[in-house]
């Protein structure tokens, strides 16, 4: 059996036109496509400063030391790889809906993750449910993306979310960018997780993925209502009144999600999964400005 | 409260059952949800298959249970009772004559009348009858013993005013002959009193009580009560009486009218209770002239008034007669009549006449026309026997037409012949002895006197002249009677010889033709104006005229009666199992049924 590619090769070569946007400069650890705070070498001219011994002397500005008969160097904006950290919710209640919200997640994370990949960025992924599961070492340069989609693809589905826990591998992110992609619907709150890439320096995105049958439930009726994650049940009677209901307090959600986000410094976008990726992610990710 | 169908209680095992399939429990289907917390704690049964549960107040359960409840009220029919009293059949008599018109109650007074019949059919009971009779010029019944209320108050609706008056000794008399013996009858006469006076003697009494319900309150009026013509040579001028019935002074303005052109116009002023009389002018030319108050009052049938202006048709009469003073005078008081005098002896038949009178003489045979005969010679065909002593005169019937208003308290006859075996018609005047006048219809209007006028104080009696004119207008009608008649009065229309088509026009324009045949007679006559009569012979198209006019004082006066002298009612009549009418509440018990079931969905629909 020939296992279905997480993406596209069309969709990954129109992708490697993309590349993260990021507001403000970052420190990586190795030469990357990104501005980096750090002076090194790149075509982009930063400053001078009086030559000490030691400094690598191809950087004199000889043309400075003819004029002014004194030896500065010419320094330049070091490019550096950009640290990209995709935390991807892979609980109970992602694994729900027509296209599968767990599905849609592990793409959307891929190709955020290529586009990092593409541009020399280095790329963690962490998947979450109950607990947080690391994705393996950084992945860095686009051989590393099958390897990527691979890990991303084997992540099992289940458990129930708990974003607090989430804290902890944020706070061990070097200052760079996350993207979370969660459906937010999770009991606990999601607050605690964006506190914490908020201190962990991370500028990014929270990604609300949900599916067009919980933007806009298709049923009435009767039933037995179970909770995709806590197993919990209820018996229920669904009414125009308690849709109207329903619909409130997933608006009320997302709304939360938004402002706690623009408080932590990211930006949000609601996408469903039955929005093509390719116009998730050329459209309402370059909105949002994750991209460009 | 009564119940007219309490079997239908049964319905309300409904309640229960309702209740019980609260109690069932649904079988529902387990559907997976990304998050439970965000759907309300909703639940509702509405349908149920798996026994049991606790049962859950619901606002759908106590809804249906109401609307059940309702319904099942509903079709118990339940009734209150109501303020009237009825029999098992309750005979309306609604009065539809004239003066039911007035409009000083709202809308006028026959629509307040019917309001309240209305209202007396809505409280019949279950097996209540009710029979509803217009109390017209002729009385007829619009609905008879049924209890559908519908078809009552379809009859109800339908029932209009006249412009005639109120014939109550007719309707009772109706009324009496739907009410089976012993019958549990009981009549209410909605009328204003305004009521020709009761003329059957009802010495039994009513088969059912009668009581009179006064429609109206106020008299205030002024009529036009009479308008006379007079077109002969010396005088062409109308006589018009103008009243005012009401309590206080009026004036108002009248305008004269001559084929609808305006002759005069003016202004009276009337005092309470005044009437005034006017001569007015009659131009040569008119045909009809007509009277117009614009009075502005609550009755307006009496506010115009319309009259011929042409001079009647004349008749040719012959009279045969050695010599009579008396028959010459009385024929000569009619107008339209041209009086030919000749002896016997210079009689010839003769065409021309329409009419013959022979004065102790007959001829060989009488004319094919009316024709009078009186104190044949007794080698004549159609004289009587030997000669009779006579004394006082009687009537042969009381009630004959052609006595009308003839005193015969004075009048005696010397001698007469005898006409005990005569076969000539029917006796008009008679004595202890032998008939004095014979009449008969067939094969012409002819009269036969077995007497000598001059052996009897007859011709000096008052009585006289009115018998001959009876006789005379019985025998030669007026082609058109010129003079005024009553609405719904009866016209006698003599068609003229050779005439191939009759009609008449009504003041409304509309047309009925009449058979051309004979002597025809007009009932059609309920609006008040102008009728033209038109007549066809060989192509030539001759025209005549009639009016009809209210002119009743007593309609006019308008006051209703408080009290209402009526029959006696027969002691064995009675109620005999008096009950209140009854309201039914089951359309509002439906319409409430039909608001919760509207609520019921409406909450199902929301979800509440």
């Amino acid at each position: 059996m020939v296992a279905t590619p997480l993406l596209e090769p069309g969709l990954l070569r129109r992708l490697e036109a993309l590349a993260l946007q990021v507001r403000r400069s970052i420190t990586g650890q190795v030469a990357g496509e990104r501005r980096s705070r750090r002076y090194g070498r790149s075509v982009e001219f930063a400053d001078f400063r009086s030559y000490t011994p030691g400094d690598d002397f191809r950087l004199i500005d000889w043309n400075a030391y003819a004029r002014l008969d004194r030896f500065l160097l010419r320094l330049f904006v070091a490019e550096e790889e950009l640290p990209l950290s995709v935390f991807v919710d892979l609980s109970g209640s992602m694994d729900w809906g027509t296209p599968n919200k767990a599905l849609v997640a592990r793409r959307l994370a891929g190709a955020v993750a290529y586009v990092a990949l593409a541009a020399l960025d280095r790329v963690r992924i962490t998947v979450f449910a109950q607990a947080p599961t690391s994705g393996g070492a950084p992945y860095r340069g686009r051989r590393a993306a099958a390897e990527l989609f691979q890990r991303l693809q084997s992540f099992p589905v289940g458990g129930t979310t708990d974003y607090a826990r989430l804290v902890w591998p944020i706070g061990r992110q070097r200052p760079g960018m996350s993207v979370l992609i969660t459906d937010g619907l999770g009991q606990a709150a999601l607050d605690p997780a964006l506190a914490a890439l908020q201190r962990a320096r991370q500028e990014g995105a929270v990604l609300q993925l949900l599916a067009p049958q919980e933007i806009d439930p298709d049923w009435s009726g009767d039933a037995r209502l179970k909770d995709a994650e806590s197993g919990e049940e209820r018996e229920f009677t669904a009414t125009p009144l308690t849709r109207a209901s329903y619909l409130r307090a997933l608006e009320k959600r997302s709304t939360d999600i938004a402002a706690a986000a623009n408080r932590r410094g990211l930006r949000f976008a609601r996408l469903s999964t039955g929005q093509p990726l390719e116009d998730m992610v050329q459209r309402t990710l370059r909105q949002v400005g994750l991209l460009r | 409260m009564s119940f007219i169908a309490p079997a239908a209680a049964f319905l309300a095992v409904t309640l229960p059952a309702i209740l019980a399939l609260y109690f069932l429990r649904i079988r529902r289907p387990t559907r997976v949800i990304p998050a439970l917390h965000l759907w309300p704690d909703q639940i509702r049964d509405r349908q149920a298959n798996v026994p049991w549960q606790r049962l859950r107040p619901s606002w759908l359960l106590f809804l249906q249970l109401l609307a059940a409840a309702v319904l099942v009220g509903a079709a118990v029919q339940p009734a209150l009772p109501v303020g009237a009293t009825l029999a098992h059949h309750t005979i309306v008599l609604l009065d539809t004559s004239a003066a039911m018109q007035a409009r000083d109650v709202a809308s006028s007074r026959l629509e307040q009348a019917k309001k309240e019949v209305g209202s007396l059919v809505d409280e019949l009971g279950a097996s209540d009858r009710m029979t509803i009779i217009r109390v017209g010029a002729v009385p007829e019944i619009a609905a008879s013993a049924i209890g559908d209320r519908d078809l009552l108050h379809r009859a109800l609706d339908a029932t209009q005013a006249s412009n005639g008056a109120g014939d109550i000794s007719s309707a009772l008399n109706l009324a009496g002959g739907l009410v089976r013996p012993g019958e549990d009858a009981r009549a209410l006469l909605y009328s204003d009193g305004i009521l020709l006076p009761i003329r059957s003697s009802f010495g039994e009494g009513l088969p059912f009580p009668l009581e009179y319900h006064k429609v109206g309150v106020s008299g205030e009026n002024i009529a036009i009560t009479a308008l006379n013509v007079r077109t002969n040579a010396q005088v062409r001028a109308a006589f018009l009486r103008v009243q005012n019935f009401g309590q206080q002074s009026r004036q108002v303005s009248l305008e004269w009218r001559a084929d609808g052109r305006l002759v005069d116009a003016r202004p009276l002023t009337l005092a309470a209770g005044q009437a005034q009389d006017l001569i007015l002018a009659v131009p040569a030319d008119a045909t009809a002239v007509s009277a117009a108050l614009d009075t502005g009052d609550l009755f307006k049938l009496d506010d115009s008034a319309t009259a011929v202006a042409r001079a009647p048709r004349i008749f040719k009469v012959l009279l045969v007669t050695p010599g009579n003073v008396f028959l010459q005078q009385a024929l000569g008081l009619r107008t339209d009549l041209q009086v030919d005098v000749v002896a016997p002896t210079a009689y010839k038949p003769a065409t021309g006449y329409a009419l013959t009178v022979f004065d102790r003489f007959a001829p060989a045979t009488l004319p094919a026309g009316p024709a009078m005969v009186i104190d044949p010679p007794s080698t004549s065909a159609i004289a009587g026997g030997a000669t009779l002593g006579i004394g006082r005169v009687r009537a042969g019937d009381a009630g004959d037409p052609l006595l009308a208003n003839v005193d015969l308290q004075d009048v005696h006859v010397a001698r007469s012949q005898d006409l005990r075996a005569s076969t000539f018609g029917r006796v008009l005047l008679s004595s202890l002895q032998t008939p004095l006048v014979l009449v008969r219809d067939e094969p012409f209007r002819q009269a036969l006197f077995g007497f000598d006028l001059h052996e009897s104080d007859l011709p000096l009696r008052v009585a006289f002249p009115i018998l001959m004119q009876n006789l005379s207008e019985w025998m030669l009608p007026p082609s058109v009677p010129s003079h005024s008649f009553q609405p719904d009065e009866p016209v006698t229309i003599v068609p003229d010889a050779g005439t191939q088509s009759l009609s008449v026009v009504r003041p409304d324009g509309s047309t009925r033709s009449l058979t051309a045949g004979g002597i025809a007679t007009f009932a059609d006559t309920d609006p008040v104006g102008l009728y033209t009569v038109v007549q066809s012979a060989g192509g030539k198209v001759t025209r005549s005229w009639f009016t009809v006019n209210l002119f009743a004082e007593d309609i006019s006066a308008l006051k209703p009666v408080d009290r209402l002298t009526l029959p006696p009612v027969r002691p064995a009549a009675g109620l005999k199992a008096p009950h209140h009418g009854e309201l039914d509440l089951w359309p509002w018990l439906a319409l409430i049924g039909l608001g919760l079931v509207l609520s019921e969905w409406m909450v199902f629909h929301r979800g509440l």
